[in-house]
């Protein structure tokens, strides 16, 4: 620990220690958003076309993201704080706790916008008693609450970029069948902010693992891959509790293999799962890109592509006519 | 035959398929051109696949089958799909035949997104919704007999424009016609708005009317008095625009056509209006929920002097449109501001507001980079370019359709007290490509401008009087353009270049003249010009004073080649003298005759790159609320052609500029025109291409596009679409 004296530093954005924390921080404050910029209310029509065990599934899966982003925002990025190798870390992990909260938010708005309260209560009950959702949180609350502050980055960087797919597979699938397509671009906003949390503390976890002994880092290593075998287990048992019905297991544990080698990528380690075993549906990996290149219908939806501006004023030559 | 058995081998997919892909669906299929194959090689066939796949596991299975055209007739007319006045106008066995020579065609999809969109979105279905019963070259035959009205020959060529590709009608006619059940076949109305509550809830219910047709609704909100202005004499009264935005959001969502397409509306507002600030701050990210707009489309009318204004860094007065109608006695929307600025400032019984001009633009900008709104109309470029007697101080929803409008008056009870002039346009836009391939480029123009004046013929709209009368006395249409990029990329010429901006500008160049003679001819057939014909300025003849004057050629080789193995002839000075004597003899019928839509939809069925733009992405990741992600190959797209395919990001602002500048000249309306930029851009580098746009000439600017690439680090591993 190299925080020993309590000496409050003011952040100066000024003067950069580490470059990455200014591209992030600029790349996640233009990628602001909130739930109200995405008209839900369009998809009340397609979502009374879900049959009633689909509709069931799909609120089952939102409950289950909130739990995990009301885990993230309110005690996830809040534990990684005190471990914040720069003050400009600092920022950048308030911002992704805050976003966090957003998103938790924005699962809310969607159910509002899409179910009766009878339903949406049934739904919260469901995360409540499911034992492997609760697992989950209890796996990753454990390390939170650890004092080992590269464990915390393991388990926050599996949880942005791991555990929380095996809920984004089903938007994606509904998107790539045409159904709740705004729904969809909402929760690609929120893949589009996970990608980079993911990234970024995967990225602070690669630096402080460089400092530590050769021993330390074969033992972070494979408590890494023991870790997220883990996790897996118990993801492939809470998947078969949400997607047998629908007869989607398999292609979504494809998917889990998927995001779980792009998880170790994150954190600088070989992938777990040979290639052949991550083959993706196209249709859920195209929908997934986090790029904001889709050329969407204005009149129907607002899509994911834009982003707050930078402000430059002209110049008088700029007006030269 | 109506319904053969349709044979997608002509489109060269391989019969004998793999396990694994004829255990794809076709959705799956689709989004493998996304992605890299194992070699780091483009799946563009499997796009084709998907087609074929599409076909044989969806459409095939589920089309309701007839024995004979006789008996599907039968049934689709007794059972109310089909309207029975329009195949009445025919003999039964022109009706074979025109349905045989449709088929004779072999018509295919080249893409994926074109076959899925027209079955969802067009094809005539059963009152469930679960089956079809209409192939594409069904409607293309039920078009061309709705739109030919009777006449054989016209419907003959109109099957063939339309069938090969080479003339496309909008959405809404290629949707409704001939169908009984249905909205109308016109796009887009534009209504004003005066400052009065009679006029303001007369446009919330054409609003509704319209909307529940099927049309695009921009309504003008210039004249309304602004936040705080007085009512009956008592200050601080009024609410100004914003509520009457809500009103009309709310509207647009209630009222949408049969389900098939959402409401659309936009409202305009001028820059000197005093809620300017407010109207832009509707669309930011983080409005308040009472005040954010957020389906509404929302454009500005900027006129010169702002510009000026801008220019000299100064301040930029906001006039009250209600002191300025009392002392000018016209609405505010119809007098020039910058004309009547410096009056104005100096008119003290004006209640006046001040801002930085710079600041707005800056503002403007700025939301620009957070929603893509607002549009621009470059208000005194629109008016010296027009044509007719009148002001325009307004555009639509996709910023192509520029007429004149005049007020409307109400009694005390709400009935009309003088009925004015409101703008309805229905538009149909040439594949580029295909028309320059055609046999006979004059005629496929014929053929188009004959479609549209006939939808406009047949179109009253009697809920909405000021757009029937309008209509009646104008017979508006806007012929629209598109796939210049894949054009240009089939021929190997770089969007923007020197050879493109020569294309581009001849090609509009013929388009107009072809299209002001197809008008002219059909006046004279008629006897009859659109209303006041006599004071505008074909009449005068000055409208034709650019093209009897300067010779219009090719500058380039390879622009005089194409033409050369073309059927477009280039029309001659001499041409144009004919031309203008016989249009000041005889006058033309339609009021307006292009217009350069956006063209989404119809672009995918008739695989074209969208208007005259270049391609978003040479894969099209395409998100709408019926379809869902679907992706586009851009059309020609091949190893051969991938060069010629820069995306829009790429190509940057100021190509797309010029190459709007150069058709602009050409075509009486205007041209939506997004603009692209990647997201290092600044609000100083959209400003500088609006600066750069209202220099070259250009009337109006539809969205502002920002794309974002993904972090470093955070890709989809083998997306093409990711690739830079």
């Amino acid at each position: 620990m190299n925080k020993i004296k309590l000496v409050s530093r003011p952040v100066n954005w000024n003067k950069i220690e580490d470059p990455i924390d200014m591209d992030v921080w600029n790349r996640l404050t233009s990628n602001f958003w909130l739930p109200e910029k995405v008209p839900i209310s369009n998809d009340i029509q397609s979502w009374e076309t879900l049959k009633p065990h689909e509709k069931t599934l799909t609120m089952h899966v939102f409950t289950g993201l909130t739990m995990l982003d009301t885990i993230q925002g309110t005690i996830g990025a809040a534990a990684l704080l005190p471990d914040a190798r720069t003050p400009h870390e600092e920022a950048v992990i308030t911002n992704i706790a805050f976003m966090e909260s957003v998103h938790a938010k924005s699962y809310s708005s969607v159910f509002s916008t899409l179910c009766s309260s009878a339903d949406i209560d049934e739904a919260f009950r469901w995360s409540e008693d499911n034992p492997h959702l609760q697992k989950k949180a209890e796996i990753i609350l454990g390390y939170y609450k650890g004092d080992d502050p590269l464990k915390r980055k393991v388990a926050s960087t599996l949880l942005e970029s791991f555990l929380f797919y095996s809920g984004f597979y089903l938007p994606m699938y509904w998107s790539s069948r045409a159904k709740l397509t705004n729904t969809a671009d909402l929760i690609r906003l929120i893949i589009r902010d996970e990608a980079i949390h993911g990234y970024y503390i995967g990225y602070k976890y690669q630096l402080a693992l460089a400092e530590e002994s050769e021993a330390r880092q074969a033992e972070m290593k494979s408590y890494t891959y023991d870790l997220l075998l883990e996790l897996y287990d118990n993801e492939i048992k809470y998947t078969a509790d949400l997607y047998d019905g629908m007869g989607l297991t398999e292609d979504v544990k494809k998917f889990l293999r998927y995001n779980g080698n792009k998880a170790l990528m994150n954190l600088g380690y070989d992938p777990l799962f040979p290639k052949d075993e991550c083959d993706v549906n196209p249709a859920i990996l195209a929908a997934l890109s986090p790029n904001a290149d889709e050329n969407h219908d204005f009149f129907s939806g607002s899509g994911s592509s834009y982003v707050i501006g930078k402000h430059e004023s002209t110049t008088d030559d700029d007006w030269d006519f | 035959m109506a319904n053969q058995v349709i044979e997608l081998d002509d489109n060269g997919v391989e019969t004998g398929k793999t396990g694994i892909e004829s255990a794809m669906s076709y959705h799956e299929l689709n989004a493998m051109i996304n992605l890299w194959d194992k070699d780091g090689k483009m799946q563009l066939d499997k796009d084709k696949l998907a087609v074929r796949k599409y076909f044989l596991d969806h459409v095939n299975q589920n089309t309701v089958f007839f024995h004979s055209l006789k008996e599907r007739l039968d049934y689709l007319v007794e059972n109310e799909y089909y309207e029975k006045e329009i195949l009445d106008q025919y003999r039964f066995e022109f009706i074979e035949e025109l349905e045989k020579l449709a088929y004779s065609k072999k018509f295919r999809f080249d893409a994926f997104m074109g076959a899925y969109k027209f079955y969802t979105g067009y094809a005539l279905k059963t009152f469930d919704g679960e089956r079809y019963l209409e192939r594409f070259e069904d409607r293309v035959v039920m078009v061309a007999l709705a739109l030919a009205e009777g006449k054989e020959d016209i419907a003959v060529s109109m099957v063939e424009e339309i069938i090969s590709g080479r003339f496309q009608p909008a959405t809404p006619t290629f949707l409704n016609c001939g169908k009984k059940q249905r909205g109308e076949f016109v796009s887009c109305f534009l209504l004003r708005i005066e400052d009065n509550m009679e006029s303001i809830s007369r446009a919330i219910n054409s609003a509704l009317q319209l909307s529940k047709r099927g049309g695009g609704v921009a309504l003008n909100l210039s004249n309304v008095r602004e936040y705080g202005a007085p009512i009956k004499k008592i200050e601080g009264q009024s609410s100004g625009i914003i509520p009457v935005m809500k009103l009309l959001e709310d509207s647009f969502s209630y009222a949408n056509q049969l389900g098939a397409r959402q409401g659309a509306g936009a409202v305009y507002l001028n820059a000197h209006h005093p809620d300017i600030l407010r109207f832009l701050d509707t669309k930011r990210e983080n409005a308040d929920e009472k005040i954010r707009i957020k389906t509404l489309s929302i454009g500005i009318v900027v006129p010169d002097i702002t510009m000026h204004l801008a220019k000299d860094n100064e301040d930029m007065y906001l006039f009250s449109p209600y002191d300025v109608e009392k002392v000018y006695g016209v609405p505010f929307g119809d007098i020039s501001v910058t004309e009547k600025y410096q009056e104005m400032v100096d008119d003290p019984r004006i209640k006046k507001q001040k801002i930085k001009a710079r600041t707005l633009f800056e503002r403007i900008a700025e939301l620009q980079f957070e929603s893509g709104y607002p549009y621009i109309m470059y208000e005194d470029t629109v008016n010296k370019a027009n044509p007719i007697q009148g002001r325009i101080n307004m555009s639509n929803l996709c910023s192509e359709i520029l007429q004149v409008n005049t007020p409307t008056t109400y009694n005390a009870d709400l009935s009309y007290d003088q009925i004015g002039k409101d703008i309805s346009c229905n538009l149909g836009s040439l594949n580029i490509a295909m028309a320059m391939d055609g046999p006979d480029f004059a005629k496929t123009i014929e053929t188009s401008i004959r479609a549209l004046t006939s939808v406009s013929d047949q179109s009253d709209i009697v809920s909405v009087r000021s757009i029937s009368d309008g209509n009646h006395k104008s017979h508006a249409i806007g012929l629209g353009q598109m796939n210049l990029h894949g054009y240009l990329a089939r021929e190997h010429i770089h969007y923007g270049s020197e050879e493109a901006l020569d294309f581009t500008n001849i090609y509009f160049y013929t388009v107009v003249f072809n299209a002001i003679q197809a008008s002219n001819k059909i006046a004279i057939e008629r006897g009859a010009s659109f209303a006041n014909f006599e004071n505008s300025t074909y009449a005068s003849g000055e409208y034709f004073e650019k093209y009897v004057t300067q010779e219009w050629e090719p500058k380039t080789e390879k622009v005089k080649e194409l033409f050369a193995k073309s059927g477009a002839r280039i029309p001659t000075q001499a041409d144009w003298k004919e031309l203008k004597t016989s249009v000041m003899a005889h006058g033309i019928y339609n009021q307006n005759l292009q217009a350069v839509p956006p063209t989404g939809s119809i672009s995918y069925i008739n695989n074209s790159t969208s208007s005259i733009h270049p391609i978003a992405s040479r894969i099209e990741i395409r998100k709408e609320g019926k379809l869902g992600r679907v992706y586009y190959p851009a059309p020609f797209l091949s190893e051969d052609t991938w060069d010629y395919y820069d995306d829009a990001y790429e190509v940057g602002p100021d190509k797309i500029i010029d190459t709007y500048a150069v058709a602009t000249q050409h075509v009486d309306q205007g041209l939506s025109l997004t603009l692209f930029f990647k997201d290092t851009a600044t609000t100083r580098d959209v400003n500088r291409a609006q600066i750069n746009a209202w220099r070259k000439g250009i009337k109006t600017i539809y969205y502002i596009r920002i794309r974002q690439q993904a972090l470093l680090g955070t890709e989809v591993d083998s997306c093409v679409s990711c690739m830079l």
